[in-house]
């Protein structure tokens, strides 16, 4: 019976290489497929390539291909992923030299251009495009002057389509994560693109993998002492066929595969379950089901679909001010204390420089700077600590105002309370991306596959 | 009667799409979903995160899974790079989540 086997390689841009070498090697996988993209990815690529027109893509991406390329060549083993960013001609590029470079002549490389609108914002408002805010209100011409890229979610079909190419390897830019799954699962498996039941599971195979190790026993809340060689975490592998989907990993590596670790995957980042969007299909994860099968083998089912929707989401990045985080560490005695008279002599000194701020938060890290509000913060927790860093971040409209509190931190160690300890260097002003997603109809988008085929 | 923090009874995970949060959370043991699904309103959650937590929640339970997804909207301090927060993806809410104290009657050993 047909069955692909496909792996997740890596979980954002970032990730570690060590789990998708392994997986190429031992996995017994068809496919790789790689996410590189978070939400807020392309504006970060999109500034790079400003600065830098070679850059503006996921480089890490060209790095393990460097290592994997002609071991997956060999093993027939395809991959895809959409290091190419804000800059997919350049990531293909980069892959075609290091194909030449190992001697893998023929080897076809396909990708997919046509997800960036940022050059086409006037023309979508001409045709009428409303661009509201999907998370509530704000008015779009406001930020319409700030835009630093605007990237369309787009599904499986020009994916499929390199496939059908015979690409070893296909590059996209804003490709949904879980497209980037679902193609080649299509693709083996022959299914159609109205096959909304299938499409879901090839989709949730997808949504369980693309975080990487989060799927296999990584970021782990129900037993984490439990997970074998953490050092060494193998990523999630899906076995699936028209009657089956088994999540499983690589043998000879740590990593975890049960019911507990896949629950809290399969609800991460979801919103509704029985109405999950993708441009693919309408996933109802509502009556899903997990099953402990074998050692470190998880049946899914009860995964159903329902015709995909009509519009596409458009995700724009926008300049929207700066933003810098200053940190200062005090000792025992009275750590607390000090922290805190330390934090009202800078804001003092913020208020003699004038400082416009958009927002001020002050906190110390070791007590409540991650549970905030939640945190305890009684007397007999907050008293006799051995040590607390003191945190003050300020957002602005301009990077000359929060570039105000930027020198004033060192110094408090010998002007303020006793034992203050400066680290890391003065803090650097960051510019702040705001996001405006909204809904453009799939006639405005215009994708296209190309193959490179290397000498 | 008993008074636990949740992540006793609970696990879960947060992750984030813009401003809003999503934590997931699963009975430890099937017996624990029925105090779940009574204890952990969202009226509960709403009170225990104060001003953390600014727009609206919603409750999906998911008992084939033995679990509930709550979905928290401007949860992130303005989310993504405009939030101030240490977390500003919110990758510990799940446990800021989970210690949230509920009354329940652990099971004979459990106390």
């Amino acid at each position: 019976m047909a069955q692909v086997k496909i792996g997740g390689g890596q979980g954002f841009w970032g990730d570690s290489p060590d789990a998708a070498i392994h997986m190429v090697r031992r996995g017994g996988i068809d496919y790789m497929a790689c996410d590189y993209l978070a939400e807020l990815t392309l504006s970060i690529m999109a500034r790079q390539k400003l600065t830098n027109p070679q850059a503006g893509y996921a480089r890490d991406f060209l790095d393990l291909m460097r290592e994997i390329a002609a071991d997956a060549k060999t093993r027939g083993i395809r991959v895809l992923t959409n290091a190419g960013g804000m800059n997919i001609e350049g990531c293909v590029e980069g892959l075609s030299k290091i194909a030449g470079e190992k001697g893998l002549s023929g080897y076809k490389i396909g990708y997919v251009t046509g997800d960036d609108l940022t050059g086409k914002i006037d023309e979508l408002l001409a045709s009428g495009v409303a661009f509201d805010n999907m998370d509530g209100a704000g008015d779009f011409m406001e930020i319409k002057d700030k835009i630093v890229n605007a990237n369309v979610y787009f599904g499986h079909e020009p994916t499929l389509a390199c496939l059908g190419e015979g690409a070893d390897v296909v590059v996209t830019g804003r490709s949904t994560d879980s497209a980037l799954f679902l193609a080649p699962v299509m693709h083996g498996l022959g299914w159609a693109p109205d096959d909304w039941n299938n499409l879901a599971r090839g989709i949730m195979a997808g949504h369980l993998l693309e975080c990487g190790g989060q799927g296999a026993g990584g970021n782990f809340d129900y037993g984490w002492r439990d997970v074998p060689r953490m050092d060494e975490l193998g990523f999630p592998i899906a076995e699936i066929s028209n009657d089956d989907f088994v999540v499983t990993k690589a043998p000879d590596c740590g990593g975890l595969i049960s019911e507990q670790a896949l629950k809290e995957q399969i609800l991460y980042e979801v919103h509704d379950p029985a109405n999950y969007i993708t441009p693919d299909v309408t996933v109802d994860l509502s009556k899903a089901t997990l099953t402990q099968i074998g050692e470190n083998r998880v049946r899914v089912g009860g995964i159903r679909g329902k015709p995909r929707p009509e519009m596409l989401k458009l995700s724009i990045g926008y300049k929207a001010g700066f933003k810098v985080a200053t940190m200062l560490s005090f000792a025992w005695p009275d750590a607390y204390e000090k922290a805190q008279a330390a934090a009202d002599i800078i804001m003092k000194k913020m208020k003699r420089k004038n400082l416009r701020a958009e927002d001020v938060m002050i906190d110390f890290i070791g007590l409540n700077s991650l549970h905030l509000a939640v945190a305890d913060m009684s007397p007999s927790r907050v008293k006799d600590l051995n040590e607390v860093v003191l945190r003050i971040a300020i957002r602005t409209k301009t990077k000359e105002e929060a570039g105000k509190i930027v020198p004033e931190i060192a110094p408090l160690q010998l002007n303020g309370p006793p034992g203050a300890s400066f680290f890391g260097g003065r803090a650097h002003v960051q510019e702040v991306i705001g996001l405006w997603a909204t809904l453009i109809p799939r006639g405005s988008v215009e994708l296209r596959s190309h193959i490179l085929e290397v000498r | 009667m008993a008074q636990v923090y949740l992540n006793r009874i609970a696990h879960g995970r947060s992750g984030d799409k813009g401003d809003t949060s999503n934590v997931c959370v699963f009975a430890r043991k099937p017996e624990y979903y029925d105090i779940i699904e009574r204890e952990v309103t969202v009226e509960r959650v709403r009170a225990h995160f104060g001003d953390m937590v600014r727009g609206g929640i919603v409750r999906y339970d998911v008992p084939t899974l033995g679990g509930f997804n709550f979905v928290m909207k401007h949860a992130l301090g303005g989310g993504a790079t405009h939030s101030l927060r240490l977390d500003s993806l919110g990758k510990s809410m799940a446990s800021a989540f989970l210690r949230m104290k509920i009354e329940c009657e652990l099971p004979a050993g459990e106390e």
